[in-house]
């Protein structure tokens, strides 16, 4: 019973976001919140996901559009028009 | 000619990979931990993080220089040259936003911090957004890609802001990167960020050389729309 109180205390404590100007209390398993290793390799996780992400939709693009040439190149020419483009 | 090109972009290509695959096996085999003030393991974040930047620098230089060539004469090729740099410039710009805040958040505490340089980075990578955008959602006319040109332009000359802004101001950021020799104290640190810079080159003229065949190949689509539809072999 005696030990009651001051849990509830602290619990009390957790629940207040402001609290953490004014007081620590001791919580079971703190610990470091993030890691070197986990930030390292969230890092190069998103690096190389962000570099493979964009050349998989620019390689797709490219294909839409090759198709578009085509399909134009071949409605130009039906039309006996010569296809050509400004470059 | 285009079974040479091919033969280059996959040469290239190949030499990329490898020295990608060289440099990661070096930075985490080779080169040592940096002291736990510069965020111990996470440092190694910089092998990445720094050449994406200069490689940010890269694109924005090859989108201005193509930029102002447009607007002085306009070719699709020009036109083609700047919309890969901005499209560059903001994947570089988003890889060094990336991993910049994972090692800030241990060497610093937080993920970000209005610094100069970090400021001035967004502020740029911005710049280069919206002129992606702008080509993205504008149209292709001769206007739209006029004042995308000047808006490319105009990002260009942020960047060396970019570069200038810690001597200027001061800030959290690093400048282990001097005229004096820097500050990297172990010679595998300096050979890492130099092959680092080597790779994050190829890979930047990879990346635009594909884009810039993108926006060529774009060009022309809309070329041969004009075209079929002035023959009314298309409707719209």
């Amino acid at each position: 019973m005696t030990q009651a109180q001051p849990e509830s205390a602290s619990a009390a404590t957790l629940s207040d976001p402001n609290s953490r100007s004014t007081e620590f209390v001791a919580v079971q398993g703190g610990g470091e919140t993030t890691s070197a290793a986990s930030l390292l390799i969230a890092a190069y996780l998103l690096m190389w996901g962000l570099l493979f992400a964009f050349v998989f939709l620019s390689w797709r693009r490219q294909g839409r559009v090759e198709t578009r040439i085509a399909e134009l190149e071949k409605a130009i020419a039906a039309g006996g028009g010569d296809g050509s483009a400004r470059q | 000619m285009t079974g040479t090109k091919d033969k280059w972009f996959y040469g290239l290509l190949a030499a990329t990979a490898a020295i990608f695959a060289y440099l990661i096996g070096y930075i985490f085999l080779v080169t040592p931990l940096a002291q736990l003030q510069a965020g111990g393991l996470a440092q190694k974040i910089f092998y990445f993080h720094v050449p994406a930047a200069y490689a940010m620098y890269l694109c924005g230089g090859v989108c201005c220089i193509a930029s102002a060539l447009y607007l002085y004469r306009p070719t699709d090729a020009r036109d083609a040259a700047a919309r890969a740099g901005a499209d560059c410039a903001v994947v570089f710009g988003a890889l060094v936003l990336g991993s910049g805040p994972l090692w800030a958040k241990k060497a610093w505490g937080v993920y970000w911090t209005w610094d100069p340089r970090l400021t001035t980075t967004l502020l740029s990578v911005l710049v280069f957004v919206s002129v992606v955008m702008l080509r993205a959602f504008a149209g292709n006319g001769e206007a739209e890609r006029k004042f995308a040109s000047a808006l490319g332009v105009l990002g260009t000359v942020t960047l060396p802001i970019i570069h200038y802004a810690v001597v200027m101001w001061g800030g959290n950021h690093p400048t282990v990167i001097t005229k004096t020799g820097g500050g990297l104290r172990h010679p595998a640190m300096s050979h890492a960020l130099l092959v680092g810079f080597v790779a994050m080159t190829l890979l930047a003229g990879l990346l635009l050389w594909s884009r810039a065949r993108l926006s060529l190949a774009l060009s022309r689509v809309a070329r041969l729309e004009e075209q079929a539809i002035a023959t009314g072999q298309i409707d719209y």
